[in-house]
C-alpha cells in the first residue's frame, strides 16, 4: 500500500497541474485557446468591427485606432491591414483606410451577431449589463450563419439591441443612428436616452453606474466644458462631457406617464406588514422576468402587502391580489412603489 | 399565391406595426388585462366579514418560516420522516425477503432440479436475474410505500412551499434557483423522479444545476448500504444502548452532508461551466389544505412508488444477470469478477474502498439496492470463505448483523472501509434509471456525462483524501 | 371550401380539426369531442381533472405541479369527451415552456370547449388567464373552483354576475369534495354540443395606440386568411414578435386552422364517428 504523504503530495501535485491547466478564464488551456483564436479570424473581424464603427459615426480610422481598439501594437495592427487588404476587404490608400463592400458586409454580419447575442443577454438569461458585451465579443467569432439565424428567430427578429444600437438585417441592412450625442443636446428639453456605446468598457461602466440605458429620459441641467449635469432616475447626475458623448438621445415628446423621473421606494423597503402601490417596474427588469412578474400581477397601481421574510433573510413573502408571492430582494428593488400609510 | 408569400406579407406588416406599437408593448397589454380582471373581479366578489376571526394560514406560516423555529423545525420534519420511513420498513423488508428469497426462490431451485433443467439456466435466471428482482423489491419497497405517502402528505398540506421559501436565500447565494429546494427533497426518494420534477423550474441555466446535483440528495436505494454499514461499524464503536442512535445519527450526517454538497456543487457550477446571476424568482405559497389521507395514500403508492419500483426491477434485471455471469464465466484460474477485483484492488485500497466494492458499484449501476447484497456474495467469493453464502453469483443477505460482521471482517474491512463505502455511496454517479431520466429531460449527451462522471470523480477525490489523511494520522 | 360552413357546422364537427390534434400527439379513434384543461397552477386543476375522469392521477399542494400533459375520458349524454389536463400557467404570453405546451393546445389543438379551472379566492390574477383564452377561444366554461375554502375566508362570488361579465358559463366548485363536478359535466356538453352559446368578453381597455396597431394587423390578416377564428389574438402576438406564432404564419400553418372544414382532405383523417 502506498504511502499516505507520498499519495497526498502526488495528488495535490497532480490537482495543481490540472488547475494551472484549466482554472477557468486564467488557466493555461483557456488562455493558449484566446491566442490561437485572436491570432487568426477573431482579431481579423474586430478590425473590420472597428473599421465598420468609425465609418457608420462619420469619423476616419487610422493604423493607431485600429491598434488600441484591438489592443495589439502598431506593427501588428498593420500586419492585419496588410492581410485584410489581400483578402479584398479593405482599401488602404496613404492614411485612408476604407472598408470594400465585402469587408463592409462582413463587418456587418459579425455586428449583427454581437448586437442579436446581446439582445438574448439581456431577455433569455440572468446576465448582468456590464457583462453583455463582453461575452457578446468571445460568441461573435463562433456563431455560424444557421446559429445567428434560429437565434434572431427565436428571439422574434429583434430590431435593436439592448444598448439601444440598430441590429442589421440578414441583408446587412442597418437603420441610420439616431439621436446626438448628450453632450451636444439642449438644456431645458426633456431627452430621452436611444443609445448608450458600450466601449471602452471603464466608460461604459459609469454610464451603467448612472442607471443610463436606452428609454430612460433626462432633464439636462447644465453643459460646461468640465462637465454635464442632468436629472435621471430620481437623482441628480454628474458626467465628463467625453462620457456624455458615448450616450445618445432624442428629444422626448411623449407623455410623461412611463418614465422613472421622481424618486420612488421600492417593494424591498417594506416590512413586514407594511403595504404599498406599485408606480412601475423599473426597466432594468426585462424579458422573461419582468412578463412574470406582471403575470402574477404586479402592475402600476397594484396593492401589495408584505407579509413575511425567510428565516434566511431572503425572499421576502408579499400578498399581491389576494395570493402570496415569495420574491427575491434584487427583484423586489425593482418594483417601485409609493408607500401606503394606513396598516391593514 | 403560396403559403408562404401570404405569409411574408402579413410578418412585413407585422414588423411595421411594431415600430408604432412601442417598445412597451407588452406592458400596455397586460395593463389592459388586468384593468379588465379586475373590474370584472370587483363587480363579482363580496366580503361578508371583513376579517375572519383567527387565520389559521398565516398563523402557521409565521411558524414555519419563523426566525428561530424555522430551521429547527425542518430538521426535525426531516428526521421524523427518515426514522418513520428506516424504523417502518424494517419489518415488512424482513418479511418480503424471507417470502421471496428464502421460501420462493428455495421452490424454485428445488422445482427446476427436479425438472433437470441444466445448472447455467437455472442459475442465470434464478440466481442471476430472479434474485436481483427479489432483492430490489424486498429492499426498496417498504421504504419507498412508507416514504411517498408522507412526502404527499406534506406536499399536499403546503409545506414543502415553505422549505423552498426558508432555504431559497442559500440557493441564491449557490447562483441556484429557490425550487431547487423542491426538487432536491424529492430527490431523497428517487433521483429519477426528482430529475423529472425540475421542470417547475424555467430557467435552463438553473434547471440544468438542480439536474446535476440531485444525485446529492441521498436516494432511498441507497439507504440501505448506509444503515447497514452505519449500524455494524459506527453503531458498533458506541455503547450498546446509544447504538441505535449513533448509527441513525450518522446516517443523517451524510444527509446533511449530501445537502451541503448540493450548495457547494450548485456554487461551483453556477461560477464555472453554468455562469450566470440568479434568474428572477417567484414562488407562490398556497394556503394550507388538509390532506385527505387515505387518497393520497392511495395514489401515491399507484402513482410514484409503483412506477419508480417497475423502472428499477427492468434495470436490475440485467444487473443480476451480469452478477451471476460475471462470477461464473471462468477465465483462466478465476472468474470474471475475481479477475476484475484483483485488478482494481490496489485501486480501492488507494481510495480506502477494495476490489469488490469497486466492482459491485459497477454491476450495480442500475439498481443502487443491489450494492450491499452484490458485496456480501463478492466478498465471500473472493475470500473464498468456506461455508458461507450461497455459491458464486448467488446475492445474498444476511439476517444477523455479527455473522455479516465476520464476512466484511474475513474481507479486510476496518472502520475506514466502512466509512469510505458510506461517503462513496452518498457521492457516486446516479443510478442507470436517473441517468436515462437525465437523458430525455435534457437531450444533452453533454450534461448526462457531466451529471453521470462528476459525482464519482468527486467520490473518488474524497475517499482518496480520507483515507490517505486517514492512514496519517491514525 | 366554405360551402360546407355553417354557422355552427364547422366548430361543432368532430372532425374538423382531427388532424392538427393528431399531429399534437393526442388519439381521436374513441372521442366525439375534446375538452381542453386551463388554469394558473394551484386552483386544483388536477383535482377537477380527476373528478371528470375518475383517474388518480397524483395532486399536489405545490405549484407548477402538472409538468406533462395528462389525458383521461368521459362520456356523457351519448358524448364522448377527451380530456386534456395542460400544465398549470399565470398567462399564455410569457412565453415559458409549460405555457407554450398550454398556448399551443388552446390554439392549435382547437378543443371543442376549453375548461378554465379558476381559484376563487384568487379571482382577479385568475382572470388574467381567463381573459387571455377567452381572446383565443369562443367556447369556454370557468369552473370557480375552491369555493369552500373563499367561503372559509369569508368571500362571496356572485357566479351568475361573473358569468355575464365574461359571456361564457361559470360552474361553481369545490372539487375536493366533489361538488360542482355534474354540473360542469352537463354544461360543458351543453357548449360542446352548441346548446349553450357563448359570447366571450373580449378587451375593452387598449390604449389607443395599442388599437391602431392592432387594427391594421388585423385589417392585414383578415385580407388574407379571411376564415381565421382568432384573427385579434394572432395580431397580439405578432406584434409581440411570437416566435411560434410568426412560424405558424410564415409555413401557413396558421392558414390552416381556418381551412379545416369537412372534405378537406388536409385534415379530414379516417376518423368517423
Amino acid at each position: 500500500m502506498a504511502d499516505p504523504v507520498t499519495a497526498l503530495v502526488v495528488a495535490f501535485a497532480l490537482v495543481a497541474i490540472v488547475a494551472f491547466l484549466f482554472w477557468p478564464h486564467r488557466g493555461y488551456y483557456w488562455r493558449a485557446q484566446r491566442v490561437r483564436r485572436l491570432g487568426g479570424r477573431a482579431l481579423l473581424e474586430d478590425a473590420l468591427k472597428h473599421l465598420y464603427n468609425f465609418e457608420y459615426r462619420s469619423q476616419p480610422a487610422s493604423v493607431e485606432s485600429l491598434g488600441g481598439a484591438l489592443e495589439v501594437s502598431q506593427n501588428e495592427a498593420a500586419d492585419l491591414l496588410v492581410r485584410a487588404e489581400e483578402r479584398g476587404l479593405v482599401k488602404v490608400e496613404g492614411a485612408v483606410i476604407r472598408l470594400t463592400p465585402i469587408g463592409r458586409s462582413y463587418a456587418l454580419r459579425i455586428i449583427r451577431v454581437h448586437r442579436l447575442y446581446e439582445h438574448y443577454l439581456s431577455e433569455e438569461t440572468g446576465v448582468t449589463e456590464e457583462d453583455w458585451h463582453r461575452l457578446a465579443e468571445e460568441r461573435e467569432h463562433d456563431l455560424d450563419d444557421a446559429d445567428v439565424d434560429q437565434l434572431a428567430f427565436e428571439m422574434g427578429n429583434p430590431a435593436y439591441d439592448p444598448h439601444g444600437d440598430p441590429i442589421p438585417t440578414v441583408d446587412g441592412e442597418i437603420a441610420p443612428q439616431r439621436g446626438v450625442p448628450l453632450s451636444e443636446a439642449e438644456v431645458g428639453t426633456p431627452v430621452t436616452v436611444v443609445h448608450v456605446e458600450d466601449e471602452p468598457e471603464a466608460v461604459y461602466a459609469q454610464i451603467v453606474a448612472e442607471g443610463l440605458q436606452p428609454g430612460v429620459r433626462l432633464d439636462l441641467i447644465e453643459i460646461t466644458p468640465e462637465r454635464v449635469r442632468f436629472w435621471a432616475n430620481g437623482t441628480e447626475c454628474t458626467l465628463a462631457p467625453m462620457i456624455a458623448s458615448n450616450v445618445a438621445v432624442v428629444s422626448s415628446t411623449g407623455p410623461v406617464e412611463d418614465e422613472e423621473d421622481e424618486f420612488q421606494d421600492t417593494l424591498a423597503v417594506l416590512r413586514p406588514g407594511e403595504s404599498g402601490e406599485v408606480v412601475r417596474i423599473s426597466r432594468r427588469c426585462r424579458g422573461l422576468a419582468r412578463r412574470r412578474l406582471m403575470d402574477l400581477g404586479i402592475l402600476p397601481g397594484t396593492e401589495i402587502l408584505a407579509e413575511m421574510i425567510s428565516p434566511s433573510g431572503d425572499p421576502t413573502a408579499y400578498r399581491v391580489r389576494g395570493a402570496t408571492v415569495a420574491l427575491r430582494k434584487e427583484q423586489a428593488l425593482q418594483i417601485q412603489i409609493n408607500r401606503t400609510l394606513e396598516a391593514h | 399565391m403560396s403559403a408562404e408569400n401570404r405569409g411574408e406579407e402579413i410578418l412585413s406588416e407585422a414588423a411595421a406595426v411594431r415600430w408604432e406599437a412601442g417598445p412597451n408593448f407588452h406592458d400596455s397589454l397586460m395593463e389592459t388585462i388586468y384593468t379588465d380582471a379586475s373590474q370584472v373581479a370587483d363587480r363579482a366578489v363580496s366580503r361578508t366579514d371583513e376579517q375572519p376571526r383567527f387565520d389559521l394560514d398565516r398563523t402557521i406560516d409565521r411558524l414555519v418560516t419563523s426566525r428561530w423555529l424555522g430551521f429547527p423545525m425542518m430538521l426535525a420534519i426531516l428526521t421524523v420522516v427518515f426514522w418513520l420511513t428506516i424504523e417502518g420498513a424494517n419489518l415488512p423488508s424482513g418479511m418480503l425477503a424471507t417470502l421471496l428469497i428464502d421460501n420462493i426462490h428455495t421452490t424454485l431451485k428445488a422445482g427446476s432440479a427436479e425438472l433437470g433443467i441444466p445448472w447455467w439456466l437455472d442459475g442465470f435466471l434464478l440466481d442471476g436475474v430472479y434474485l436481483a428482482m427479489a432483492w430490489v423489491i424486498a429492499v426498496m419497497l417498504p421504504p419507498m410505500a412508507i416514504f411517498f405517502p408522507i412526502f404527499t402528505l406534506l406536499e399536499d398540506f403546503g409545506y414543502l412551499p415553505r422549505v423552498a421559501f426558508n432555504l431559497d436565500n442559500l440557493f441564491r447565494k449557490s447562483g441556484a434557483h429557490g425550487k431547487q429546494a423542491l426538487t432536491m427533497s424529492m430527490g431523497f426518494g428517487c433521483n429519477a423522479a426528482a430529475i423529472v420534477s425540475t421542470r417547475v423550474i424555467d430557467s435552463p441555466r438553473e434547471r440544468l444545476i438542480a439536474i446535476v446535483t440531485n444525485n446529492f440528495a441521498l436516494c432511498n436505494g441507497r439507504w440501505p448500504t448506509q444503515i447497514l454499514v452505519a449500524s455494524i461499524f459506527i453503531g458498533g464503536l458506541a455503547p450498546q444502548h446509544m447504538a441505535g442512535l449513533v448509527s441513525a445519527g450518522a446516517v443523517v450526517g451524510i444527509a446533511v452532508l449530501g445537502i451541503l454538497l448540493t450548495f457547494v456543487v450548485s456554487w461551483a457550477l453556477s461560477n464555472t461551466i453554468l455562469k450566470g446571476e440568479a434568474s428572477a424568482f417567484s414562488l407562490e405559497l398556497p394556503p394550507y389544505r388538509p390532506p385527505r389521507v387515505l387518497q393520497t395514500i392511495y395514489t401515491s403508492i399507484i402513482d410514484r412508488t409503483l412506477i419508480v419500483l417497475w423502472r428499477a426491477v427492468i434495470f436490475a434485471v440485467p444487473a443480476g444477470a451480469v452478477i451471476w455471469l460475471s462470477s461464473n464465466i471462468i477465465v483462466g484460474d478465476a472468474s470474471l469478477a475475481e479477475h476484475f477485483i484483483n485488478f482494481t484492488h490496489p485501486f480501492g485500497l488507494l481510495l480506502g474502498l477494495n476490489g469488490v466494492i469497486l466492482l459491485a458499484y459497477v454491476v450495480a449501476i442500475p439498481a443502487n439496492e443491489i450494492v450491499v447484497p452484490t458485496i456480501l456474495m463478492l466478498t465471500v467469493l473472493s475470500a473464498k470463505m468456506a461455508g458461507m453464502g450461497e455459491g458464486a453469483g448467488v446475492m445474498f443477505e444476511l439476517d444477523s448483523e455479527t455473522t455479516t460482521a465476520a464476512i466484511f471482517q474475513a474481507g479486510g474491512w476496518t472502520l475506514l472501509t466502512a466509512v469510505n463505502l458510506m461517503l462513496f455511496s452518498l457521492i457516486h454517479n446516479p443510478c442507470s434509471t436517473t441517468i436515462y431520466t437525465i437523458w430525455k429531460e435534457t437531450r444533452s449527451a453533454k450534461w448526462t456525462t457531466i451529471s453521470a462522471l462528476l459525482p464519482v470523480g468527486m467520490g473518488f477525490v474524497v475517499c482518496f483524501l480520507v483515507a490517505q489523511v486517514w492512514r496519517l494520522l491514525m | 371550401m366554405a360551402t360546407e360552413t355553417t354557422a355552427e357546422g364547422c366548430e361543432a364537427c368532430p372532425a374538423h380539426h382531427a388532424g392538427n390534434l393528431i399531429k399534437l400527439g393526442v388519439n381521436m379513434s374513441n372521442w366525439d369531442y375534446v375538452v381542453a384543461l386551463a388554469g394558473n397552477p394551484n386552483t386544483g386543476k388536477s383535482t377537477v381533472f380527476n373528478a371528470l375522469t375518475g383517474l388518480r392521477q397524483h395532486t399536489g399542494n405545490w405549484p407548477g405541479k402538472t409538468v406533462v400533459r395528462a389525458e383521461g375520458g368521459f362520456s356523457f349524454g351519448g358524448g364522448r369527451y377527451k380530456l386534456v389536463d395542460l400544465p398549470g400557467t399565470y398567462s399564455l404570453l410569457s412565453t415559458s415552456l409549460d405555457e407554450e405546451v398550454a398556448r399551443d393546445f388552446i390554439l392549435f389543438g382547437q378543443p371543442d370547449v376549453t375548461v378554465i379551472v379558476v381559484d376563487a379566492t384568487r379571482l382577479e390574477r385568475n382572470l388574467n388567464l381567463v381573459l387571455q383564452v377567452l381572446e383565443i377561444r369562443d367556447r369556454a366554461v370557468v369552473c370557480l373552483n375552491l369555493m369552500d375554502e373563499a367561503k372559509r375566508h369569508g368571500l362571496q362570488i356572485d357566479d351568475r354576475r361573473l358569468a355575464r361579465d365574461l359571456g361564457v358559463p361559470v360552474v361553481p366548485a369545490a372539487a375536493r369534495q366533489g361538488e360542482g363536478i355534474p354540473l360542469l359535466i352537463e354544461t360543458l356538453a351543453q357548449v360542446a354540443t352548441g346548446q349553450v352559446v357563448c359570447k366571450p368578453h373580449r378587451l375593452k381597455n387598449e390604449t389607443p395606440a395599442m388599437r391602431k396597431a392592432i387594427d391594421r394587423l388585423v385589417a392585414k390578416i383578415e385580407s388574407v386568411y379571411p376564415d381565421l377564428p382568432n384573427i385579434r389574438w394572432v395580431a397580439l402576438r405578432l406584434l409581440e414578435g411570437d416566435k411560434r406564432i410568426i412560424e405558424a404564419v410564415r409555413t401557413g400553418e396558421l392558414g390552416d386552422l381556418s381551412r379545416g372544414t369537412p372534405g378537406d382532405p388536409g385534415t379530414l383523417s379516417e376518423v368517423t364517428r
